[in-house]
């Protein structure tokens, strides 16, 4: 077989792919509907009080002189809410992730931006109870990106717990992020309700092994978001799924759960490995439940889905922002703004969230944005409706092995 | 002897029309019907540079090196921002475009991407890794509906 052959066996491959994810469109949106109607009772939905609402405030910036006076907009988007059955005590919670941090001699400004969200999270007031980070806290998972991370999270005085991203995970296979982060998923109960933390990354099929990949190899093709090569890698496994069931068995039905995933627990544009592939059996084992919140990163954007009765939130990255999918974006999700990649600060940021004295859970994107509305009012500045002339087609060189500077 | 000029003038020309006659096959080859190898040669070129601007897009060092270019200085690549070639919207090219603050081409905002936001070194506007990042970006969104001056 030569060059040519070779070439024209990866288009055919490539053209063969965009077809199956064009008829894939239609079959999620069926698949989805499928999976609520299995899961949700006539007239049921994730929490009679739920509203989305949008609100804009003003908030000073929490880091003193920092900003030189400069205030930012912040966003609630969503105001999701949930009741509880029993007296609950009001306390706030912080989410960080997506910080990609590379070493600190490549790019400082992953750096300084992962620096400003944990000093804003320490600066709470009243101070958040815990700090959960999401994943992804170094970019190609390398010991020096995982040691600096660390470093910057020790600002953080308050309890931290912390799920893994894949960025995290495929160099070493874990093994530095859990020397200095413990296992990858675990749960604990706080003020009535019962926190969760799954691992979505670390059970991804052996790709690097047939192929000899080197750990960087395995690691860079896991780290490019639309490559092929590492293929359907996010999941939850039977393993866990077992443990999931086991975790929440002992837990009132109606009783507030939160689960923290870094990747979203529903089918959501696989071409990107923005799923999780066996999201329909979570939601098969949370189907008793009714008032189930997932709080994801991963996908870099604002995001807000419900499925069955659990309703999922998408938080922002510190590092940067990923555009929306050409398709697959919940109907439920009221779209972020497009952002300016000339302003580094911009559609990034961090997540406040509050549990009511009420009973109520409050999520606040802390979005950096200057002196900007983050929400588009008109179709054309939505991060969304913009693409409304765009097609797109799976990339091609990495159809072929090998696949590093391998062109002629 | 202005006479002899002349005619020496004249058979130059001449020999000219002719030379530039005899290469009229070549010149004129797009007026023939093609053969299917040449349809494939034609593509063969193309997705050479599809490939290679893939490469280039997605960060790989040793295509970046052989075309002596640094795209990138903080180890971001185009793709972790633009997916699949997602939100580069090349059919909306050319039109004013913000961030330049002027009328611009795909070049143009090729560039800026790499000078601002990759803090990399600006490429040559005619050279071969401008040529296969145009290409790997318009391939991309191939079927995309043509819509100049959009914003």
């Amino acid at each position: 077989m030569d060059d040519h052959d070779r070439l024209e066996l990866a288009r055919d491959k490539a053209r063969r792919a965009w077809w199956r994810k064009a008829r894939a469109s239609s079959e999620i949106r069926r698949t989805r509907q499928e999976m609520d109607q299995e899961l949700r009772r006539p007239g049921e939905r994730p929490d009679p009080s739920l509203a989305i609402t949008r609100r804009i405030f003003l908030h000073k910036s929490l880091l003193a002189g920092a900003t030189a006076g400069a205030a930012t907009y912040g966003w609630f988007p969503l105001v999701n809410t949930l009741d509880l059955a029993f007296g609950a005590e009001a306390f706030k919670f912080a989410w960080v992730s997506d910080n990609h941090l590379y070493p600190k001699n490549v790019n400082t400004r992953f750096v300084e931006k992962a620096t400003r969200a944990v000093k804003e999270v320490q600066a709470m007031s009243p101070p958040a109870d815990f700090l959960i980070h999401g994943g992804d806290l170094a970019q190609l998972g390398d010991p020096v990106e995982l040691d600096l991370g660390s470093d910057i999270l020790k600002e953080v005085k308050i309890r931290k717990v912390f799920i893994p991203g894949e960025h995290d995970w495929y160099l070493d296979m874990g093994a530095k992020w859990q020397q200095l982060f413990g296992p990858p998923n675990w749960t604990f109960d706080h003020k009535g309700v019962r926190f969760v933390g799954v691992d979505t990354v670390s059970r991804g099929p052996d790709y690097w092994t047939a192929k000899k990949m080197t750990p960087k190899e395995r690691m860079g093709h896991m780290a490019t978001l639309d490559g092929s090569v590492a293929g359907a890698w996010a999941g939850v496994g039977r393993d866990q799924l077992e443990w999931l069931n086991r975790t929440l068995s002992n837990w009132p039905k109606a009783n507030p759960i939160v689960i923290f995933t870094h990747n979203p627990l529903y089918e959501y544009y696989p071409p990107w490995n923005f799923w999780v592939r066996d999201w329909r059996e979570v939601h098969e084992v949370l189907k008793p439940y009714s008032n189930v919140t997932n709080v994801h990163g991963h996908t870099h954007q604002v995001l807000y889905n419900e499925i069955g009765k659990m309703r999922s939130i998408g938080m922002l990255a510190t590092s940067w922002t990923w555009p929306y999918p050409p398709e697959g974006v919940p109907v439920l999700t009221r779209c972020k703004v497009r952002v300016d990649p000339g302003d580094h600060f911009d559609g990034v940021g961090w997540s406040r969230l509050t549990m009511t004295a009420a009973g109520k859970i409050e999520n606040q994107y802390v979005m950096w944005r200057k002196d900007k509305d983050i929400f588009a009012d008109a179709p054309w500045d939505s991060g969304c409706a913009d693409n409304i002339n765009q097609i797109l087609q799976p990339r091609i060189a990495d159809r072929e092995w090998p696949y590093y500077g391998a062109y002629k | 002897m202005k006479g002899t000029r002349y005619v020496l003038t004249g058979v130059f020309l001449g020999l000219l029309v002719m030379l530039a006659s005899s290469g009229t096959d070549q010149a004129l080859a797009h007026k023939e019907k093609h053969t299917p190898d040449q349809l494939k040669a034609f593509e063969d070129v193309f997705m050479e540079q599809v490939k290679i601007g893939d490469l280039l897009f997605h960060g790989d060092g040793a295509t970046e090196k052989k075309l002596r270019v640094t795209l990138s200085k903080t180890g971001m690549a185009c793709a972790m921002c633009h997916p699949f070639g997602s939100d580069n919207h090349p059919y909306e090219f050319p039109k004013f475009q913000e961030q330049i603050n002027k009328f611009a081409t795909l070049r143009d905002m090729i560039n800026w991407c790499i000078e601002k936001p990759n803090e990399g070194v600006k490429i040559d506007p005619d050279g071969d890794a401008m040529k296969a990042l145009e290409t790997y970006i318009y391939w991309s969104n191939k079927g995309s509906k043509l819509d100049p001056g959009r914003h």
